[in-house]
C-alpha cells in the first residue's frame, strides 16, 4: 500500500513537472475551461441577481389585493368602494389613530430614457396612498425628502436615478404630460421598488382621469398569519372577491418566470460549450500521454504498476481544469459581479437589478470544470495505464 | 569522361554555433561527370552530409560557386531551389522517410503533384517507377505493411519518378541487413548503368562503396580519390 | 491523388484527435446557429417592418389610449395613404402562460396596411362581415390546433365585458399566413366594434394607429404633421417609423445583442484556442515529414497552403455539421417556444455568416502552425548537419 502510494506520488510529480513542456496546450485547456465556467456563471449571476431583486421585494406581513384574474398591478382595477371595504377587514395592523394601515395605489407606465442606450423604456409611476409609508417597511429616503401629498412632486428609486436620464434631485421632469419636481431619492434594500417612481395617488387619479378608482390595495397585516383572515373576509363579501396574496409570494411568483428563462438558456449553452472544451481537454491529455509514452513504458519496465500512470494523468487533467474553473469564476466575479442590468419585469416595466455571484454559484462553476477535467482525463489516463512495455524500446 | 553534371568551384561552407563559426569546407573543388556513380566515405564530422545538402540544393554555400548542368545554382532563391530539387534531384534517405498515411503508389506520386502532369500520366509514371524497383504488386500497401528493404525500394521509386538526372543517397543501406542492402545497391547500379542516372552516395560501409564506379574519401573538408574500377 | 486528397489524408491520420476537434468546432457553430436563429426571432419585427409604415402612440407611453376620432383626423394629413387602428386585448386561450398577441382592429384597413399577411379572399370577406369573427395567425392556429369554423373563447387579463365576464366568444373564420417565414404570425385579430361595444371600460378610445404613407419619402413630414396636430391636447401623440418602434420595444428587454455576442464570442475564442493548438501539435509532430516534402521540392508556400488547407477543411467539416444541427434545431425551437419570442427562422444570412466564420476560423487557426511549417529548416529538421 505504502509503496503504491510512493509510486503514485512520484509519477504524479513527473506529470505535473512536465506541464511546462506542453505549456500552450495546457494553457489552451485552462482557458477553454475558464470560458465555459465564465459563460455558465455569467448566466447564473444574471438569473440570481434578477431573482434576488424581485423576490427580496416582498414582505410577508404586507398583503397585496388585485382584481381577480388580473395577475399584475398594471392590469388590475379596484373601485373606491372596494378599497374602503378593505379598511374594515380583520387582521390588519392599525396606526396610532386606530385606522387600518392600507394604501390604495395606482400603477401607470411612463417613458424614461435609459442612460446606457439612450432609448425609451417603460418606467412604473406609482401613486401612493397617504399611509403607504407605514404599510411598507424598509424604505429609506436617502436624499431629499418625501413628496408633499397633493403636489406634483416625485421621489425616485435609487436604480431609476442611476439608470435613467433626468431624475437628479431637484430636477424638473416632464412625465405623463405634466411637469414634476424630483424632491427625493429612496432606497429599498435593492428591491424592485428602487426601479419605481412614486407620487401622490390622488394627483395621479386626477391626471389619468381615474376618478377615485385604484389598481391595487396594499395593507399591513398584524401578523403574517392574518393573511388567511383577510382572504376569508374578501371571499365572504361579493363586493370584494379580490386576489389576496402576501407581497412576498406575489413577487416570488414574478421573479421565477424570468430567471427560469435565463437558466433555461444558460445551462444548455454552458453544457454545449463544455463538450467543446472537453474535446480540447481530451486532445491535450492524449498529447500529454503520447509525449510521455516512452517515459511511462520505461517506468513500467523497471517495475512500476499501471495505477500510478493512471492517477498521474487524472491529477494533471483535474488540476488544469480546476485552475480553469477558478480563473473563470474569478473573471466572472471581477467582470460581472455587481454590474447593473435592466429588463422588462412582469408588469411590463423595467426592473433594474445587479448581477450577483454567490459562493454557491462558484461551486457550481467549479464542479462543471472538474467534470470536464474528469471526463477529459479518464480516457487518456486509461491509455496511459495500458502503455505497452515495448514502447520503451521503440525508436521515435 | 563525359561533360560535368555538377561542379563545385572554390566552395566554402561554415556553420555558426553560438558565436563561433565552424568551418566545414574551405575552397573545395569537385567535378561530378554525367552518369557517374560516386561513393563518398569519411569519418563522421568530415562534412559528407553537408556536401550532399549542397549538391542537392538543400543548403547554400557560404562562398564559391556550384554549377549544375552548366547553370549556377548557389545563388538561386528559396522557391527556385525548391523547383530545382523537384526537377533535377531525387533523394534517398537512410530511414526511407515515407509518408505513413499514403500507400506505396501515393508516396511515389508525391513529387509528381508538383508537376503539371494529369492523373493518367501520373499513374503511368508511378507504375513504371514501381515496376523498375520491382514493387508493382505492393502499390496499395502502406509503409507499415512493407519490410525495410521494400520501403527503401518505394523511396527509390519516389526518387526516380520525376526522372531527375541526379540521385543523392544518404546511407541508403544503413538500416538494412546485408542481403537486402546488396539488392538495393544493385538496383542503384542498374539505375546508373541502364537509365544513366548520376548517383552520389554517402556511406560509411566499404562494402556498399564497392558498388560505385569510384570512391572519394572526405576528411576534414578535403578529398582523396580512389577509383574503385581500378 | 491530388493535393486536396493529400490534405484530407493528413487530416485523418489521428482520427480520434480530428474527431474531437471537429466536435468542438461543431459545438461552436451549433451555438452560433441557434443563437442567430434566436436573434432572428427577436429581430423579426424590426427586419420585416414596412418602410412606409408609421406607428402613432400616446406620447406618455404606448400602453395608454387615445380617442378614436384621431383616426379620421389623421386620414386627412397630406402624404397619408391608409390609417388603421388597434387595441391590445391582453388575451389568452385557456392557459395564460402561452403568449400570443390578441388585437382588436378595424378589419378592412388593418388587412390592407399589412400586405405581408396572406389570406384567401373569402376568409377576408368573412372577417369583415362577421362581427364576432376571429382571424388567427398560422403560429397560433397551429399551437392550439384551431380549425376554421371553431368557436374560440378568449379571456383577457385587462378587460371585462359589461356583463362581468372576462371571456369573449369568437368564431375562427380564417388563418393568416406570413408572406415569408420571418413574418411573425403569433397573433389573433378581431373586430374593434364588437370589442368596444362589449367592454366595461375604455369607451371610444383606441390603443394605437398604424399609418401607411404614400412613400417612405413622406414619412418625416407625416410624423411631424400628426404630432403637431395633436399637440397640446390631453392625448398628445408620438409618431415613429414601425422599425424604430419595434427596435425600441425590443431594447426594453435589455441588451440581448450583447449577451448573444458575448456567448458566441466566448465559444469561438475557446474553439480558436482548441483548433489552433491541435494544428500546432500536428505540425510539430510532422516536422520530419514536412522537411522531407521540402527536400522533394515542395516550396515553402505550398507547405503553408497544405497546413492552412488542413485547418480550413477541419473548420468546414465541423462548421457544416454545426449548421446542419442548428438548422434542424430551429424547427424544434419554433415548436418548443410556440413562437412566443417571434418566428425562429434559419435564414440564408446565418449560413453566409457561418461560411465567413468558418473561413476566418480556418485561416486564423492555421496561420501560426502554417508559418511554423513553412519555416521548418530541412537541414536542421532532418538532423542533416
Amino acid at each position: 500500500m505504502g509503496r503504491t502510494f510512493t509510486q503514485i506520488a512520484a509519477v504524479t510529480m513527473m506529470n505535473l513537472r512536465s506541464i511546462p513542456d506542453r505549456l500552450w496546450t495546457s494553457l489552451s485547456t485552462v482557458i477553454a475551461v475558464a470560458m465555459v465556467t465564465a459563460v455558465l456563471l455569467g448566466f447564473l449571476a444574471l438569473a440570481n441577481g434578477f431573482q434576488s431583486t424581485v423576490q427580496g421585494s416582498g414582505s410577508p406581513d404586507v398583503a397585496v389585493m388585485l382584481r381577480k384574474g388580473s395577475g399584475s398591478e398594471l392590469n388590475s382595477n379596484l373601485t373606491r368602494e372596494q378599497s374602503l371595504l378593505v379598511e374594515e377587514a380583520p387582521g390588519l395592523a392599525r396606526g396610532a389613530d386606530g385606522k387600518a394601515l392600507v394604501s390604495p395605489e395606482l400603477y401607470v407606465v411612463v417613458d424614461g430614457i435609459k442612460k446606457s442606450s439612450r432609448t425609451k423604456a417603460n418606467l412604473p409611476l406609482r401613486g401612493l396612498g397617504v399611509r403607504a409609508n407605514q404599510v411598507r417597511s424598509g424604505i429609506k429616503i436617502s436624499a431629499g425628502r418625501m413628496f408633499t401629498p397633493g403636489t406634483n412632486e416625485l421621489v425616485v428609486g435609487r436604480a431609476v436615478s442611476r439608470q435613467f436620464e433626468g431624475f437628479e434631485l431637484g430636477r424638473k421632469i416632464r412625465l405623463a404630460a405634466q411637469n414634476w419636481t424630483v424632491v427625493g431619492e429612496f432606497e429599498a434594500a435593492g428591491s424592485v421598488f428602487e426601479s419605481e417612481i412614486w407620487a401622490d395617488v390622488a394627483v395621479l387619479q386626477g391626471l389619468y382621469q381615474r376618478g377615485s378608482s385604484v389598481q391595487s390595495v396594499r395593507a399591513r397585516l398584524d401578523s403574517p398569519a392574518s393573511l388567511e383572515k383577510l382572504k376569508a373576509y374578501s371571499e365572504a363579501d361579493p363586493r370584494l372577491k379580490l386576489d389576496v396574496q402576501a407581497e412576498r409570494s406575489f413577487y416570488a411568483e414574478q421573479g421565477k418566470g424570468m430567471s427560469d428563462i435565463i437558466l433555461y438558456l444558460g445551462w444548455p449553452l454552458a453544457i454545449a460549450m463544455s463538450f467543446g472544451a472537453l474535446a480540447g481537454a481530451l486532445n491535450t491529455m492524449y498529447a500529454s500521454v503520447d509525449a510521455r509514452m516512452r517515459e511511462i513504458a520505461t517506468l513500467r519496465a523497471i517495475g512500476f504498476g499501471g495505477t500510478p500512470a493512471f492517477v498521474g494523468t487524472m491529477v494533471e487533467s483535474l488540476l488544469l481544469s480546476a485552475i480553469g474553473g477558478v480563473v473563470g469564476a474569478l473573471a466572472t466575479y471581477l467582470l460581472f459581479d455587481g454590474i447593473s442590468a435592466a429588463t422588462l419585469g412582469s408588469n411590463f416595466t423595467q426592473v433594474v437589478f445587479a448581477l450577483k455571484m454567490t459562493p454557491q454559484l462558484v461551486v457550481q462553476g467549479v464542479v462543471l470544470a472538474l467534470v470536464i477535467g474528469f471526463v477529459g482525463g479518464v480516457f487518456p489516463a486509461w491509455r496511459a495505464a495500458r502503455v505497452p512495455l515495448l514502447a520503451a524500446f521503440k525508436e521515435q | 569522361m563525359s561533360e560535368a553534371l555538377i561542379q563545385l568551384k572554390g566552395v566554402t561552407k561554415s556553420y555558426t554555433r553560438g558565436k563561433q563559426s565552424v568551418p566545414i569546407f574551405e575552397r573545395l573543388d569537385m567535378t561530378i561527370p554525367q552518369q557517374d556513380f560516386v561513393a563518398i566515405m569519411g569519418p563522421s564530422g568530415s562534412g559528407k552530409t553537408t556536401l550532399l545538402n549542397l549538391l542537392g540544393g538543400i543548403d547554400k554555400p557560404t562562398g564559391g560557386e556550384i554549377v549544375f548542368d552548366a547553370k549556377r545554382m548557389d545563388n538561386l532563391d528559396e522557391s527556385k531551389l525548391a523547383s530545382f530539387r523537384a526537377g533535377n534531384v531525387g533523394f534517398i534517405f537512410q530511414f526511407y522517410n515515407l509518408m505513413p498515411m499514403l500507400t506505396a503508389a501515393q508516396n511515389v506520386e508525391l513529387p509528381l503533384l508538383l508537376t503539371k502532369l494529369g492523373p493518367k500520366a501520373r499513374r503511368e509514371r508511378v507504375n513504371t517507377a514501381l515496376s523498375i524497383v520491382g514493387l508493382s504488386d505492393r502499390a496499395r500497401h502502406k509503409p507499415s505493411e512493407l519490410s525495410g528493404g521494400q520501403q527503401q525500394r518505394v523511396a527509390i521509386a519516389r526518387a526516380i519518378v520525376s526522372d531527375p538526372k541526379l540521385l543523392l543517397c544518404d546511407e541508403p543501406t544503413g538500416d538494412l541487413d546485408r542481403e537486402t542492402a546488396g539488392e538495393i545497391l544493385s538496383m542503384l547500379q542498374t539505375l546508373n548503368r541502364d537509365l544513366g542516372k548520376t548517383i552520389v552516395m554517402v556511406t560509411h560501409d566499404p562494402e556498399a562503396a564497392r558498388y560505385a564506379k569510384r570512391m572519394l574519401h572526405l576528411d576534414k573538408g578535403h578529398f582523396s580519390e580512389k577509383d574503385l574500377a581500378a | 491523388m491530388t493535393l486536396i486528397e493529400l490534405v484530407r489524408k493528413n487530416l485523418f491520420r489521428k482520427p480520434l484527435r480530428t474527431i474531437l476537434t471537429v466536435f468542438a468546432i461543431f459545438i461552436a457553430f451549433a451555438i452560433f446557429g441557434v443563437l442567430a436563429t434566436f436573434q432572428n426571432a427577436m429581430n423579426a419585427g424590426i427586419d420585416t417592418a414596412g418602410a412606409d409604415r408609421l406607428i402613432v402612440t400616446n406620447k406618455i407611453n404606448f400602453t395608454l389610449q387615445m380617442p378614436i376620432a384621431y383616426v379620421q383626423r389623421t386620414r386627412g394629413v397630406e402624404g397619408v395613404k391608409i390609417v388603421t387602428h388597434a387595441d391590445w386585448f391582453g388575451g389568452y386561450y385557456q392557459d395564460p402562460r402561452i403568449f400570443f398577441a390578441a388585437i382588436a382592429v378595424e378589419p378592412a384597413s388593418y388587412l390592407d396596411i399589412y400586405p405581408e399577411y396572406l389570406l384567401p379572399p373569402a376568409q377576408r370577406q368573412a372577417f369583415i362581415s362577421d362581427r364576432t369573427a376571429l382571424l388567427a395567425g398560422e403560429t397560433v392556429a397551429k399551437q392550439f390546433g384551431w380549425k376554421v369554423g371553431d368557436r374560440i373563447p378568449l379571456k383577457s387579463n385587462i378587460f371585462q365585458q359589461k356583463n362581468g365576464s372576462d371571456a369573449w366568444d369568437f368564431t375562427l373564420v380564417g388563418i393568416i399566413k406570413g408572406e415569408t417565414a420571418r413574418v411573425d404570425t403569433n397573433f389573433v385579430i378581431f373586430q374593434y366594434e364588437y370589442f368596444k361595444e362589449t367592454r366595461s371600460f375604455g369607451g371610444d378610445t383606441i390603443g394605437w394607429m398604424i399609418v401607411k404613407t404614400q412613400s417612405p419619402k413622406d414619412n418625416a413630414n407625416v410624423m411631424k404633421a400628426v404630432d403637431v396636430m395633436f399637440a397640446n391636447s390631453p392625448f398628445e401623440t408620438e409618431t415613429q417609423t414601425e422599425q424604430a418602434f419595434a427596435k425600441a420595444f425590443l431594447e426594453q428587454a435589455g441588451d440581448l445583442g450583447f449577451i448573444i455576442s458575448a456567448v458566441v464570442g466566448a465559444a469561438f475564442a475557446t474553439i480558436l484556442l482548441i483548433v489552433g493548438n491541435t494544428m500546432m501539435l500536428t505540425v510539430r509532430e510532422r516536422t520530419n515529414e514536412i522537411a522531407v516534402m521540402k527536400t522533394i521540392g515542395f516550396t515553402s508556400q505550398r507547405i503553408f497552403g497544405l497546413v492552412i488547407g488542413e485547418s480550413l477543411l477541419l473548420t468546414v467539416i465541423g462548421g457544416a455539421l454545426g449548421l446542419l444541427v442548428a438548422w434542424l434545431l430551429s424547427f424544434a425551437l419554433q415548436n418548443a417556444t410556440g413562437g412566443a419570442f417571434g418566428p425562429m427562422t434559419f435564414t440564408p444570412g446565418i449560413a453566409i455568416w457561418s461560411v465567413v466564420l468558418m473561413a476566418m476560423l480556418g485561416l486564423l487557426t492555421g496561420l501560426i502552425p502554417a508559418l511554423r511549417a513553412m519555416r521548418i529548416n530541412v537541414v536542421t529538421a532532418l538532423g542533416r548537419k
